[in-house]
């Protein structure tokens, strides 16, 4: 294997591809650590360093955002509104008839759609760059129980002051998506999953290192082992799929024939990937969002409901919360592989190319077979993200480990997905060039 | 490990289906049907083989520990020069 990496760098073409995605992932990482204006640098390391592990309300987000969040810098919002955009606009499809016309009108009206996803995320990034920057004002940002120079954070409470800081983030984020479109079209990997897998990857070292500094050397160990095994699981479980067989029917042209072979169309067990978990959290995170804005004054005592969603839904180690999020994780994905799947569109398609699976008719038949094996066979897939979503929450409670327990959750996910979706196109890319890839 | 059936689709499994799920009347019969079709299904999956499952674990094991160590190490020089730069001199 390392001598194919070796031969990554002597291919010219591949080697200046990954300088040129590396050389973005740099940038990117650069701005997280470039403050806002007006964002007091010293009080916010301050900050940090006394509340290391407790955000409080913005875990999630800030590790998505591989801790540019809580730092108030320049790409604070990291990738996320663009990630969630691109979703939006997804799962509009279904709503905004429009929408689902232009999807399959071809190349001219995907570029529509992504123009869309490009407004809104602008859009998401004004609304979070406010919500961020209101929060961080009213000194809530580290949580309530927090020491002076928490409140402190933003040296200048003028109007002009807070519309330079939400223009500045929001820019931030609009150069960001600019950066994952780069590295999609010129270099390698979807460059929205990589940035975000960038972030995830920041945070690593750092909750690795606490956890060797809280627990002992046996608990690490024990942590990297049960994360080998995890990642062994999410591999497995992403490499399986259901093959149904497809034969094309055999055409002359001419004097050259086409067709005739025997492909399959795959159907992952998890069709869904991460997206459920994501949008799962986000919307888990919402009755979180709700409460913290109606906190009482000092002084007074809080409503009931306020205390209820306290005590239930903002965290992960209550059995009400898990049981809700494993819910939301399922009915997402049976929602999200509707979406991106469509037996009928794949049907009709088969049928136009002279595809057809064997002992079954094209057309209505072909599709309601397609149906059958696909609501069977995401039962698994979800329970399965279910599951891997969960494992934080568990080791959470149980262990008394940190939250952002590195390799759980949305974050393994991620990692694996886009670990493999990239090394994969490398090795392909390697492929053109000599007989071995990376991957035997 | 599973054992692997021999995959051949027909018209049949649909209108089979249709037929046992109007023949089951209780809501229970029907989702332990249900989870029957599932186990089915789950069978005819194909799993990776175990050398394929440990070269892509190795990897994206590889990918990611050189991502990380990267990232790790601009985190650190970006750390340095922001403290520079906007740090207050003490």
């Amino acid at each position: 294997m390392f001598s194919a990496i070796a031969r990554i760098f002597r291919t010219p073409d591949l080697r200046r591809k990954i300088g040129f995605t590396l050389g973005i992932v740099a940038l990117f990482r650069l701005g997280s650590f470039i403050p806002a204006p007006f964002v007091d640098f010293g009080n916010v390391q301050a900050c940090l360093a006394a509340n290391q592990g407790t955000s409080g309300l913005y875990e999630l987000v800030n590790l998505f955002s591989g801790g540019a969040l809580l730092q108030l810098s320049v790409f604070a919002l990291g990738i996320m509104p663009y990630i969630t955009a691109s979703i939006i606009v997804q799962l509009l499809r279904v709503v905004i008839p429009h929408f689902e016309t232009l999807y399959k009108e071809g190349q001219s009206g995907q570029a529509k759609l992504t123009q869309y996803t490009r407004y809104l995320t602008i859009a998401l990034g004004v609304l979070q760059s406010t919500t961020l920057i209101t929060v961080a004002r009213s000194g809530a940002l580290f949580g309530t129980s927090a020491s002076p120079e928490c409140t402190q954070l933003i040296t200048n409470d003028a109007w002009y002051a807070i519309m330079l800081m939400v223009i500045t983030m929001t820019a931030g984020t609009g150069l960001i998506m600019w950066m994952g479109e780069l590295i999609t079209e010129r270099g390698i990997g979807n460059g929205m999953s990589l940035l975000i897998f960038t972030s995830i990857a920041a945070r690593f070292p750092g909750s690795l290192g606490s956890i060797l500094q809280a627990k002992g050397f046996n608990v690490f160990a024990l942590v990297l082992a049960v994360s080998l095994l995890v990642v062994l699981a999410v591999v497995f479980v992403e490499q399986s799929q259901r093959r149904v067989p497809v034969q094309y029917a055999k055409r002359m042209v001419g004097r050259r024939t086409y067709g005739g072979n025997n492909t399959y169309i795959p159907i992952k067990v998890n069709m869904a990937g991460v997206v459920p978990v994501i949008f799962a959290s986000s919307l888990l995170y919402l009755p979180a969002l709700i409460a913290q804005f109606n906190q009482p004054a000092a002084g007074e005592t809080a409503q009931p409901w306020v205390l209820w969603i306290t005590n239930y839904l903002t965290k992960g180690d209550h059995p009400l919360y898990m049981l809700l999020y494993f819910l939301l994780i399922v009915g997402f994905t049976y929602f999200y592989v509707a979406i991106t799947f469509n037996p009928e569109e794949v049907a009709d398609n088969m049928k136009k190319y002279g595809g057809f699976i064997p002992g079954i008719r094209a057309g209505r038949p072909t599709a309601e077979y397609l149906d059958f094996v696909l609501t069977r066979i995401t039962l698994p897939g979800a329970f399965y993200l279910g599951a891997i979503a969960l494992l934080p929450l568990i080791a959470f409670s149980a262990f008394g480990a940190d939250q952002n327990f590195p390799f759980g959750g949305a974050s393994v996910l991620i990692i694996v997905g886009v670990g493999l979706e990239t090394v994969k196109q490398i090795d392909s890319q390697l492929q053109q060039r000599h007989y071995e890839g990376l991957l035997r | 490990m599973a054992r692997k059936v021999i995959d051949e689709p027909s018209e049949d499994v649909v209108a089979n289906a249709k037929r046992d799920r109007d023949s089951k009347r209780g809501p229970f019969a029907r989702m332990a049907l249900f989870i029957r079709q599932v186990f089915g299904e789950l069978k005819k999956v194909v799993t990776p083989t175990r050398k394929e499952l440990f070269s892509y674990t190795g990897v994206v094991l590889v990918f990611v520990v050189i991502m990380m160590a990267l990232v790790s190490g601009l985190d650190w020089v970006f750390a340095l020069v922001v403290a520079y730069v906007f740090g207050t001199p003490q």
